[in-house]
């Protein structure tokens, strides 16, 4: 670990964070989580529904502000890097504009961030390359099945080239064949752009597949209760989710929300 | 096959109008058996069409009910679409301007009820006699009847833009300009469109109703005067299909305009096919 020396890319500490419910009672989201993220560690969060996994992503990316508790992103505040627009964001939803092809949707960001127009376009065909979408660059997401949307938004994430990846529960509306080949894709993608990715999820196997270290949240409040190294070698490939290595590293991160 | 030809739009289309004309061709003879006018105050639907199509002059200045109709319509329409214009613009800009401030949804929401609530049988004496002009009433009151589904829907529209749309132009640091321009306008196009669908017929039945109250030169008042016995029967129930049939054929074309100016409606249509 000697990037620990080193100024970590994200860095949360004893953030909390309390909501209301509809009676006006309080609501603890999140309770004293403190995680230092280094620059391009693939990093899950894992818990159960209701644990504040995108309530903590999305006070990283300064959507929400937490009630107590500190948040730094590349030395500066989750505001100023949200409008250095340095954050790529995956909805679980993948948030597409029905009325826009899937090239203008993809552009949607640049547009605002006023890219030149032939940059735009290089991006675009850049990105659609990346995910594998180069014919349905015209399509309405209408026309699209939902595999194929959760690309477009991973595109449209990636064509701002941002320093973070903040995805939530990208692929839990797709089926198991469809949610590993995409799997695959992200982490292909990772080494190849070496950004730092935060990604959500409630699998278990996925998160194992995925990350380098795997960040688990307990509920009610949400806490980090156990943070796992994963220690599987890399390029990981499909071969290894069937390895004894893999089936432990399962086993461990399951017993630690057990004790909860 | 049979399922095929069943689930046609056309099919069914056909079928309701056959029904329709049935049960109007019954009805025709039943009140036809038991007159007690000298004329059929029910003719047959032949008969209606066939005067329409009449050549013999009705009027001093020697009009066929043809052009009859069709000078008065282009009088009632033209108001009505001037009002339902204006309507439109209005409802729209109060939508904006209800979705941008609480305050100003908060104190213009019971008006719109309210508005909604008179009767516009009540209203549009009231209407009248303020302007003092049939025209300009007309078109307020097409214009009041249009505004309010159009200021209505679009806000709903706007409303119904959920989270995490809002959220992606937040990430991007959309300024509120474009989060108007690029997300919560064209997210609210279909639930405008659905509010001039609702009020286009409304406009054009208003203004016709607002022709009765005097006299004049529009649908409304040939149609009143009809009823009164000054002009035929027939020039009534010529009136009463061809305003229903603009009616309609209104309603369609403002889903043929939507579809037009948004191709991902279109696309999807030939998707399904
Ligand atoms: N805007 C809000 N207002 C009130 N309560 C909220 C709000 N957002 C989240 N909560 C509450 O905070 C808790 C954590 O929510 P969060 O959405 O972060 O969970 P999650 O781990 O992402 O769950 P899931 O896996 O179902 O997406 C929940 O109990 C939720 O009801
Ligand atoms: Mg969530």
């Amino acid at each position: 670990m000697s990037e620990k020396t080193n100024a970590p890319e994200i860095s949360v500490k004893n953030v909390s964070m309390v909501f209301s419910d509809s009676k006006g009672n309080p609501v603890q989201a999140l309770k004293n989580v403190s995680i230092d993220i280094q620059k391009g560690e693939f990093i899950s969060l894992l818990g159960p529904s209701g644990c504040g996994k995108s309530t903590l992503l999305r006070i990283v990316s300064d959507l929400l502000t937490p009630t107590s508790g500190e948040v730094t992103v590349c030395g500066k505040t989750p505001r100023e890097t949200r409008l250095e627009q340095k954050f790529g964001i995956v909805f679980q939803n993948p948030v597409l504009l029905d009325w826009r092809t899937v090239r203008k949707n993809i552009r949607l960001p640049l547009e605002m961030m006023k890219v030149p127009k032939e940059e735009q376009a290089s991006r675009i065909e850049q990105v659609l390359e990346l995910v594998g979408l180069k014919e349905f660059g015209n399509s309405y997401p209408g026309q699209l099945s939902g595999g194929m949307q959760q690309r477009v938004g991973i595109a449209r994430a990636l064509a701002i080239q941002p320093d973070i990846l903040l995805m939530d529960e990208p692929f839990s509306a797709l089926d198991e064949f469809t949610r590993e080949k995409l799997n695959d894709d992200v982490l292909s993608i990772w080494r190849k752009t070496n950004k730092t990715v935060l990604f959500v999820t409630h699998n278990i196997a996925e998160s194992v597949y995925m990350s380098d270290r795997i960040c688990v949240l307990s509920p009610h409040p949400g806490r980090l209760s156990a943070i796992v190294d994963v220690d599987l070698p890399r390029p990981r490939n499909a071969d290894m989710r069937g390895t004894p290595e893999f089936a432990a590293l399962v086993e461990k991160v399951r017993n630690s929300f057990e004790g909860i | 096959m049979i399922k095929r030809i069943t689930s046609s739009k056309g099919i069914v289309t056909a079928v309701w109008v056959l029904g329709l004309v049935v049960i109007w061709e019954i009805c025709a003879f039943i009140v036809g058996a038991t007159q007690r006018t000298p004329v059929n105050v029910l003719p047959h639907l032949y008969q209606i069409i066939g005067s329409f199509f009449d050549t013999k002059s009705i009027t001093g200045s020697g009009d066929t009910i043809a052009t009859l109709v069709f000078s008065s319509a282009a009088e009632t329409l033209s108001r009505a679409l001037i009002g339902f214009i204006i309507g439109m613009v209005l409802g729209y800009i109060l939508a904006l301007l209800m979705h941008l401030s609480h305050i100003v949804e908060k104190i213009a929401f019971p008006y719109l009820m309210i508005i909604q609530m008179i009767p516009i049988l009540g209203m549009a004496p009231i209407v009248l006699s303020i302007t003092g002009d049939i025209s300009s009433a007309r078109i307020i009151i097409a214009a009041i009847l249009t505004f309010y589904p159009v200021s209505t829907n679009t806000l709903a529209g706007f409303k119904s833009v959920g989270r995490e749309r809002h959220e992606l132009m937040r990430s991007y640091g959309a300024s509120k300009f474009q989060l108007y321009t690029k997300m919560l306008i064209p997210s609210a196009m279909s639930y405008f469109f659905t509010g001039l669908k609702i009020s286009a017929p409304m406009a054009i039945t208003a203004s016709i109703l607002v022709d009765t109250l005097q006299g004049g030169n529009g649908l409304g008042c040939m149609l009143s005067q009809s009823l009164k016995g000054s002009m035929t029967r027939f020039v009534f129930w010529d009136i009463v299909i061809f305003s229903a049939v603009i009616g309609v054929l209104s309603y369609y074309l403002m889903g043929v305009i939507e579809r037009a100016i948004t191709p991902s409606k279109r696309k999807a249509k030939k998707k399904a096919q």
